[in-house]
């Protein structure tokens, strides 16, 4: 009897624990799902009931080219940039890990100033400088200020992950023969694999969609967000479910084949750190 | 010579004829290493002060010592891990004082074995052979030449997570001999295991050393490990070498204050030369009068000196035998040591003295608690060491 009560509960539990996880990823998806729905929706307004299908904002998109352009802008400056920091980044957390020097305690806090300063400062700060240096506009100037920004993430998060290593494992490479480099890329950059690649895929994301200092530098080369955004300015067209709809397939691509790819190695990480 | 060429197929003989890694190892004689007056200071400590320090071609070394006194910081400055303030290093005759460490061939167990968690058994044998061009085939039959030896054959391309503490120790030392090296550094490589498997390793290690004939350097802080194992001691004290020489000279004839303290289990009485005649020396301590042998040291009359007596010589006392020295202690404790119990004594000048008795605790017990003995040992087994007292 009251086994079977004590089961009814788990049960029910069970049953409420699922639901409410439903809900959540339901809050979370909707807006998704609609914007997705909505990019293949005939009438110009997003209203229910739904009237019929088409491709017609995607026809629009790809004649107008605007947006697909500045896409194309994005998909460019985002991976460099992202590229570029997380290596910077590597190298500065591998130095911070290593060495001892005087200014450590600054530099490291200096490393992390450009999170603290609000972006619409440093926004300002980037075109006045760019423009003294006659590089504002440019999709290079973006990319510049995008390291910038990018680089204290990247630090931070490759640091973390090299402060786990074993104190030891370098030494021992050295001492078996390995030179600086050698130990560096047999040894250090195959335990740092999963804070790079998580910093990389962090940066990427930022700069993706980080649009208050883009706006400011950009000029006539607006990358995705800064599009957006004049996009809606202009007028309310359904071309813009049909991008984000692209774009959301992208990250999705994206997000599945690291995943794919480094999970195995992640995984393979945490228990090895742990073991030591 | 650089010593990672050895290593190179092409200019090894023993890659090219197949010879074993033992018999090769054998074939070089008349290697050995030189430390000579080497010191390291940080800021206004002497991490290391002058320590000076020759190691036969195959022997055992054990340097000994408490946490501080230098014996890893040596062990890493042989390796070129660390630098030195002053002085040289000579591996077969050839100064490396400046050689950078991975041109050394100066391979080091870690105490926390230090393997590379990315790389399976066989990639972390392999590592310091496939740092150089390398013949596959060659690195090959070396792992499994090494593995064999090692007892890893079966565990190759297991990754190290899943080795037992034993196992990975097993690994760092093969990863160590790949390379042929003509001295191993080991740095406290047991304390990281449990005692039982302690015990048979140290077994293992001494066999394998005379198996290779190479020198082995082996930092401990555990006498026991340092004792059983190697064909000479040093005893390392605040940045000096206290003593070198074999397990039974330090046992037997402790050259310090220190090492009398830190080896076996001794008990000291400082006191002064009152009297010096033709066999015997004799000292007043606090405790009463004592009498010593004759050695090497001479002492005159009014000398400072320290009497040494290992807690295994003393005995309850018979009385009045001649050619014994004697004391009164009162019985404070036991302790029971499986084949052995330990006296804890008070003198009546409030010192503590130990004695080691070979019994069964039930025959101590009957002795009660509180009891005021007298102990006595013989005269020969009183050691005398000179002024030593800071």
């Amino acid at each position: 009897m009251s086994t079977q009560r004590k089961q009814g509960i788990d049960l029910g539990l069970a049953i409420a624990g699922w639901g409410y996880l439903l809900l959540g990823f339901l809050f979370l998806m909707l807006p998704i799902v609609t914007l997705i729905a909505f990019s293949f929706e005939d009438a110009r307004f997003p209203t229910f009931p739904w009237t019929g299908w088409t491709m017609r904002w995607y026809q629009e998109l790809l004649s107008d080219g605007r947006l697909l352009q500045s896409l194309q802008r994005s998909l460019i400056v985002s991976p460099l940039a992202a590229a570029i920091a997380t290596v910077i980044g590597f190298f500065a957390a591998y130095a911070l890990n290593r060495f001892n020097f005087p200014g450590k305690n600054l530099l490291s806090t200096l490393f992390i100033v450009p999170i603290l300063v609000p972006p619409l400062i440093l926004g300002v700060a980037f075109l006045g400088l760019l423009s003294r240096l006659n590089l504002q506009g440019q999709v290079f100037s973006i990319l510049l200020t995008h390291v910038v920004i990018l680089m204290p993430t990247a630090i931070a998060l490759i640091s973390l992950r090299l402060a786990q290593m074993p104190k030891d494992i370098e030494e021992a490479a050295w001492n078996l023969g390995a030179n600086e480099w050698q130990a560096l890329y047999r040894v250090i950059l195959p335990w740092a694999i999963p804070g790079i690649a998580g910093a990389w895929l962090l940066a990427f994301t930022f700069s993706f969609d980080e649009f208050i200092i883009a706006w400011f530098v950009s000029g006539f080369q607006p990358t995705l967000p800064v599009s957006i955004y004049t996009f809606l300015g202009a007028n309310l067209s359904p071309s813009l479910n049909a991008i984000g709809t692209i774009v959301f397939g992208i990250s999705v691509v994206l997000l599945t084949g690291v995943e794919l790819l480094l999970l195995p190695l992640l995984l393979d990480g945490r228990s090895s750190s742990r073991e030591m | 010579m650089n010593p990672l060429s050895a290593a190179k197929p092409q200019s090894n003989p023993s890659l090219q004829t197949g010879v074993p890694l033992t018999e090769n190892a054998i074939a070089a004689t008349a290697h050995d290493l030189e430390i000579r007056g080497v010191s390291k200071q940080f800021g206004s400590l002497m991490v290391l002060n002058n320590i000076n320090l020759s190691v036969k071609a195959g022997e055992f070394i054990a340097i000994m010592g408490p946490s501080g006194c230098g014996k890893t910081t040596l062990l890493r400055i042989i390796a070129g891990l660390e630098g030195m303030t002053s002085g040289e290093i000579r591996l077969q005759g050839k100064d490396i004082t400046h050689l950078p460490v991975h041109r050394r061939n100066t391979p080091m167990v870690w105490q926390s074995f230090a393997l590379f968690p990315h790389l399976n058994v066989q990639q972390n044998i392999t590592f310091g052979l496939t740092l150089i061009p390398h013949n596959r085939a060659d690195v090959k039959r070396k792992v499994q030449e090494v593995a064999k030896m090692m007892h890893l054959e079966t565990m190759l391309n297991r990754p190290i997570s899943q080795l037992s503490g034993g196992q990975k120790q097993r690994v760092a030392i093969a990863r160590a001999l790949i390379t042929e090296p003509k001295i191993l550094l080991l740095d406290e490589p047991m304390s990281a295991l449990d005692p039982h498997l302690r015990v048979r390793m140290q077994g293992e290690l001494k066999r394998l050393q005379q198996t290779l004939d190479i020198s082995f350097i082996y930092v401990t802080h555990n006498q026991n490990e340092a004792f059983s194992m190697a064909d000479r001691v040093v005893v390392m004290n605040q940045g000096n070498i206290d003593q070198v020489g074999t397990p039974t000279e330090i046992y037997s004839r402790p050259a310090t204050h220190f090492v009398a303290e830190f080896v076996g289990n001794n008990n000291l009485f400082d006191g002064e030369v009152v009297s010096v005649s033709e066999k015997t020396v004799t000292v007043s301590c606090p405790q009463g009068r004592m009498q010593a042998l004759w050695h090497e040291q001479p002492h005159q009359v009014g000398d400072r000196v320290t009497v040494v007596v290992p807690a295994e010589r003393l005995s309850l006392a018979s009385a009045g035998t001649p050619g014994e020295n004697t004391i009164n202690a009162t019985l404070r404790g036991f302790e029971f040591m499986g084949s052995q119990v330990i006296y804890f004594l008070e003198t009546d000048t409030g010192y503590e003295v130990r004695m080691i008795r070979q019994e069964a605790l039930d025959q101590s017990l009957s002795i009660p608690i509180n009891s005021k003995l007298q102990l006595s040992w013989k005269i020969q087994d009183t050691i005398l060491l000179g002024e030593q007292i800071q």
